[in-house]
């Protein structure tokens, strides 16, 4: 267990991050909220009504509530598996493919184990789920670890296999003639459960325990103190006696799990079945919104709430004033744009570890 | 195997090569100078969008494409507006350009949806006398089809014959020492992003106003993607660019060969190769440490003023 | 921070204005009339004051209808033969108002697009899209005063019901003007996935073609995606490069796969909507689309007066929810009257499309001597008859 001393009550720290955050977050938001209204005056629309829109179908109704909470439980989980690894140095854009494999495996156990009841089927694809992930997360960090090649480029790359092993399964075995482009429905013991008749799953919960679990071992296991004693001089850290190799490739393959986990649950708990190219970038938007937070927890925990907003709230849009449903990544994209090019008081907002 | 499906395949391989490499030269171009551009896939489908829109609008797809490489240099000049001004991560902001292009390009082509256009005229190669239309139809080419190899050859001499080259690619090694040496990294990258996106318009011009004739939300397909993988594959080298996209586009025709020949191998399997095929030497070359990546590839210049 | 403004404004209004004007210079099929109070149309200049409170001051619409589509409306392909069916409602019964959301690709994506438009107030949902079947049926199960109908399935329960055209015996014609105007006997089939109804569509064109010209093969390939048109294009060459001369295709929107067709110079024939022959000038030879506007009012009309009832409902082309294009030029009059006879014949009954014995491509009786495939076993099929080249799964 660390020794540190913190200088401030606990509380106090909190109290105060969390007022950072929420200045930080508020004002960013607010540019990008300006500059998508630019974007709907040129389309002929009015941005007042659109914004009541979007936000009366996330905050409007407990069912548009809830939508929010559905849309964040990937994000949560792939900003987690790029959160991690950036502790120790380690980049990890594959939190995409790493969701597919997840996927992929859980799938393999929910139709191969159709007759299991739920209590032993759920965790068995759980588990493949992670084992998944940690195994497509394992090949970079292996070859990293040996100083082979860089785990950014190979993460990418096999992000654009996954999706193709999904699709081979998929149409090769998993598939009968009446679905499209989709595996059967998964049968109800091999779907996560969710509550208060919503779509909420226990995918959710997942992802609040390993944040709260992610800030625990930072901040309080030696474990988190030699991660980040490696993220801060790996020679230094070697010297010490710390070793680099084995934490890399157990960090990384962790992190797959997480993000392979996120595959499971979507599988499981959002659609009951697998789609060949069912993620429109979940591993990408946990990249963004980790790095928007700067991997730290609770910024994790709100910047995917304010993704998630965005996400649920286009839908409407689209219904009510017909701009297609994509458009509404520019407000996602303004967001990024606002945080990347640093430009409201930056002297109160400067990130630390910048 | 009839001599028509295997001119077939060197006819397809060619059709849907052509704005692969163009995509994948002007990532080359910006990798070159030390920047990466994750978003191009973004990019190529704003170009593709505003090139089919204008193509449909005037009626003459010449200014689609010259529309197309303008929206490609605008596009990438946001991006290093972020990269290079700003000083943001390039993973990042790469990305955050990546889910701009899916919104903008869904904004500007809606209208255009479903409309039919002048695609681009296209001209029979010289040679082949008297030939079924079946037979010539697969060798009339479009004039983007015919730029293509003098571009990645011409780029290459950009790159490596002229002064701007060198200091394009000195700045991609160490920006620190080509200031040094009286250069100004930071103009020079957004000239680099510039052309870049420049290329990556042609690309995606060919593809929505010559080769499939229409425009689709998310029509790229990944094929920025793909981009940035055969610049790897290639050595960020404009010359072995052409063997990358050759491997690519030819097994993907080559795929949909077989399918048509009644042989059941799954797409997806094949679809796999070209990248099982760039991880693998990007793993051989990793082992014999000959890199040719931009040593400062994907490192924010933080500038010295 | 005004650099920033400055520079990014620039730059989207740079993007931006090149096709600024384009959207006022070509008259786009107007979308149907402002489905919401507050949305205004495009030229006017938005006003600046704070919007006027919204009390409609017209009569509130006596129902409200939401659809959903798989893709873009204006396909000039399925998604668009639904939406002016949708729309047609409404040119028919004025007070009706319409909730459209189109590219809703997914399953889930269809929960949540038809939860949004009951919250907005709509009482009768058209669910066109394939994926959209089952997550309509929970819902239908979640809203029981809300009236759902779903294209194309096989689905019913009290307040859901089916609707779809009748394409095979369509596609039956559609092979005998293909097995006419072939020369190298080998017509070439697009097909988005191996799918039931692709397959029955497959097999009903190669029966119709076969029945003129015993000789005939049908070469399919698959693109695996319902709009990948990078694909369609590649698919459609490498088809032609087979020797294939006449195209046709069962994918949303038919206009990457007749423009590639027609710049080779090869025949197409179209499907899913009328507006297809648009694409291939020269060598279109004909073509069926959806024409549901009518019926689709009809089940409309039956709601307002609260008379609906789940009816499986499958019509034709003498209901009128099918229609064949108009031949192109090339297409010689003989062809022409063979296939308006086998027209009358498939109304008398006097041919059958899928009677018995059948075989499948290994041979296999699939249909015996006497029976015929019924409606019911065709979301099931999972062979092609003799002469097709392609895997059926």
């Amino acid at each position: 267990m660390s020794q540190r001393i913190e200088s401030l009550p606990v509380k106090s720290i909190l109290h105060h991050k969390f007022f950072q955050h929420a200045v930080r977050y508020g004002l960013t938001i607010l540019l990008a909220l300006l500059l998508f209204a630019g974007i709907l005056l040129i389309t002929g629309n009015k941005p007042i009504p659109s914004y009541r829109d979007l936000f009366s179908a996330t905050f409007g109704s407990a069912y548009g509530f809830s939508e929010v909470i559905v849309a964040m439980i990937p994000i949560l989980l792939t900003a987690l598996a790029v959160a991690l690894p950036s502790r120790i140095g380690m980049i990890n854009v594959g939190g995409e493919g790493q969701l597919y494999l997840g996927a992929i495996f859980a799938t393999f156990a929910a139709l191969a184990f159709k007759d299991l009841p739920g209590w032993l089927v759920l965790p068995i694809m759980g588990l493949l789920g992670i084992l998944g992930g940690a195994l497509w997360a394992f090949l970079p960090a292996f070859f990293r670890s040996i100083g082979l090649v860089n785990e950014t480029i190979t993460t990418l790359l096999m992000n654009m296999i996954a999706p193709k092993i999904a699709g081979l399964l998929v149409f090769g075995y998993w598939h009968s003639p009446r679905e499209t482009n989709m595996t059967p429905n998964f049968v109800d013991a091999a779907r996560l459960p969710t509550f208060f008749g919503t779509r909420i799953h226990l995918g959710i919960v997942f992802g609040l325990v390993l944040l709260v679990l992610f800030w625990f071992v930072m901040k309080k296991t030696r474990w988190g103190l030699e991660m980040r004693s490696i993220g801060g001089n790996v020679q230094a850290a070697r010297r010490n006696g710390i070793p680099i190799a084995p934490y890399m490739i157990i960090v990384f393959c962790i992190s797959g799990g997480i993000a392979g986990l996120a595959g499971m649950a979507q599988v499981s708990g959002f659609y009951g079945l697998l789609i060949p190219n069912f993620s429109p970038g979940y591993g990408y938007m946990g990249f963004l919104i980790s790095w928007l937070a700067g991997g730290d927890p609770l910024g994790i925990l709100l910047m995917a709430f304010v993704v998630s907003i965005i996400l649920t709230g286009g839908n409407m849009l689209q219904i009510t004033i017909g701009l297609p449903y994509a458009v509404i990544n520019l407000l996602l994209a303004f967001t990024l744009f606002v945080v990347l090019a640093k430009p409201v008081l930056p002297k109160l907002l400067k990130r630390k570890t910048a | 195997m009839s001599l028509l499906a295997l001119l077939g395949v060197l006819s397809s391989t060619i059709f849907s090569g052509t704005s692969l490499l163009y995509a994948t030269l002007g990532e080359v171009v910006t990798e070159r100078s030390g920047t990466v551009n994750l978003g191009l896939e973004g990019v190529l489908l704003i170009s593709a969008a505003t090139g089919y829109g204008v193509t449909v609008s005037t009626g003459n797809p010449f200014l689609g494409v010259l529309a197309a490489m303008l929206a490609g240099g605008l596009s990438n000049l946001v991006f290093g507006y972020l990269v290079i001004t700003r000083k943001a991560n390039q993973l990042a902001s790469g990305l955050a350009v990546l889910f701009f292009g899916y919104g903008l390009s869904a904004l500007i082509g809606k209208p255009f949806v479903g409309k039919l256009i002048n695609s681009l005229p296209r001209y029979m190669i010289p040679g082949p006398g008297e030939l079924p239309l079946r037979y010539t139809s697969l060798f009339k080419f479009d004039f983007l089809i015919y730029l293509v190899i003098p571009m990645t050859f011409f780029i290459w001499w950009l790159l490596y014959r002229t002064r701007w080259g060198l200091g394009l690619r000195a700045v991609g090694e160490n920006a620190e020492t080509a200031y040094a040496s009286g250069r100004n990294p930071g103009m020079i990258k957004f000239q680099a992003l510039f052309v870049g996106g420049l290329l990556a318009g042609l690309g995606a011009a060919h593809l929505s106003i010559a080769f499939t004739m229409n425009w689709a939300e998310y029509m790229t397909g990944g094929r920025g993607f793909i981009a940035i993988a055969l610049v790897i594959f290639s050595k960020w080298h404009p010359i072995r660019a052409i063997a990358g996209v050759l491997v690519f586009s030819g097994a993907v025709a080559f795929q949909l060969l077989l399918q048509v020949s009644g042989v059941n191998v799954s797409p997806f399997l094949l679809d796999m190769i070209p990248f099982i095929l760039t991880l693998t030497v990007l793993l051989i070359w990793g082992g014999t440490r000959k890199h040719s990546a931009p040593a400062t590839l994907g490192r924010v210049y933080q500038g010295t003023e | 921070m005004k650099r920033l403004f400055r520079i990014l404004t620039i730059l989207i209004v740079a993007v931006l204005a090149i096709s600024a004007c384009a959207p006022q210079a070509t008259p786009t099929a107007a979308p149907e009339a402002p489905v919401q109070p507050t949305a205004v149309p495009a030229t006017e200049v938005p006003p600046t004051e704070v919007p006027p409170t919204e009390v409609p001051t017209e009569e509130p619409p006596c129902l409200i209808v939401g659809a959903t589509y798989g893709g873009p409306i204006m396909d000039a392909g399925y998604n668009q033969a639904m939406h002016e069916a949708v729309v047609a409602i409404q040119e028919n019964i004025s007070c009706v108002e319409i909730i459209e959301a189109e590219n809703v690709y997914d399953e889930a994506g269809a929960t949540t697009t038809i939860e949004n438009m009951i919250s907005q107030g709509a009482k009768m949902i058209f669910a066109t899209a394939y994926a959209h079947q089952y997550p309509a049926l929970d819902l239908a199960q979640k809203y029981p005063d809300v009236i759902f109908e779903h294209v194309g399935g096989w689905e019913m329960s009290g307040n859901f019901a089916n609707i779809f055209g009748k394409p095979p015996d369509v596609w039956y014609m559609m092979g005998v003007a293909a097995g006419m105007m072939t020369e190298t006997n080998k017509l070439g089939f697009v097909a988005a996935f191996p799918l039931a109804w692709t397959d029955v569509f497959v097999n009903a064109y190669t029966l119709g073609a076969q029945s003129v010209n015993p000789d005939v093969q049908v070469i399919v390939a698959y693109t695996f995606g319902w709009g990948d048109s990078a694909k369609e294009a590649e698919t459609t060459n490498s088809l032609i490069n087979q020797e294939v001369d006449v195209i046709s295709m069962h994918v949303d929107s038919p206009q990457t796969v007749i423009s590639t067709a027609e710049s080779r110079g090869v025949y197409s024939i179209g499907y899913q909507n009328l507006a297809a022959q648009q694409f291939a000038p020269e060598y279109w030879i004909t073509g069926q689309g959806f024409t549901l506007g009518d019926k689709f009012t009809w089940l409309a009309s039956t709601v307002i007066d609260e008379t609906w009832e789940p009816i499986f409902l499958r019509c034709g082309l003498a209901d009128g929810c099918m229609a064949i294009a108009p031949f192109g030029p090339k297409v010689p009059q003989e062809v022409v009257d063979k296939v308006s006879q086998v027209e009358a014949d498939l109304e008398s009954g006097k041919i059958v499309t899928f009677a018995g014995p059948i075989k499948d491509q290994n041979g296999e009786i699939k249909i015996k001597e006497g029976e015929v495939l019924t409606d019911d076993a065709m979301s099931n099929v999972d062979w092609f008859v003799q002469g097709v080249v392609g895997s059926p799964k």
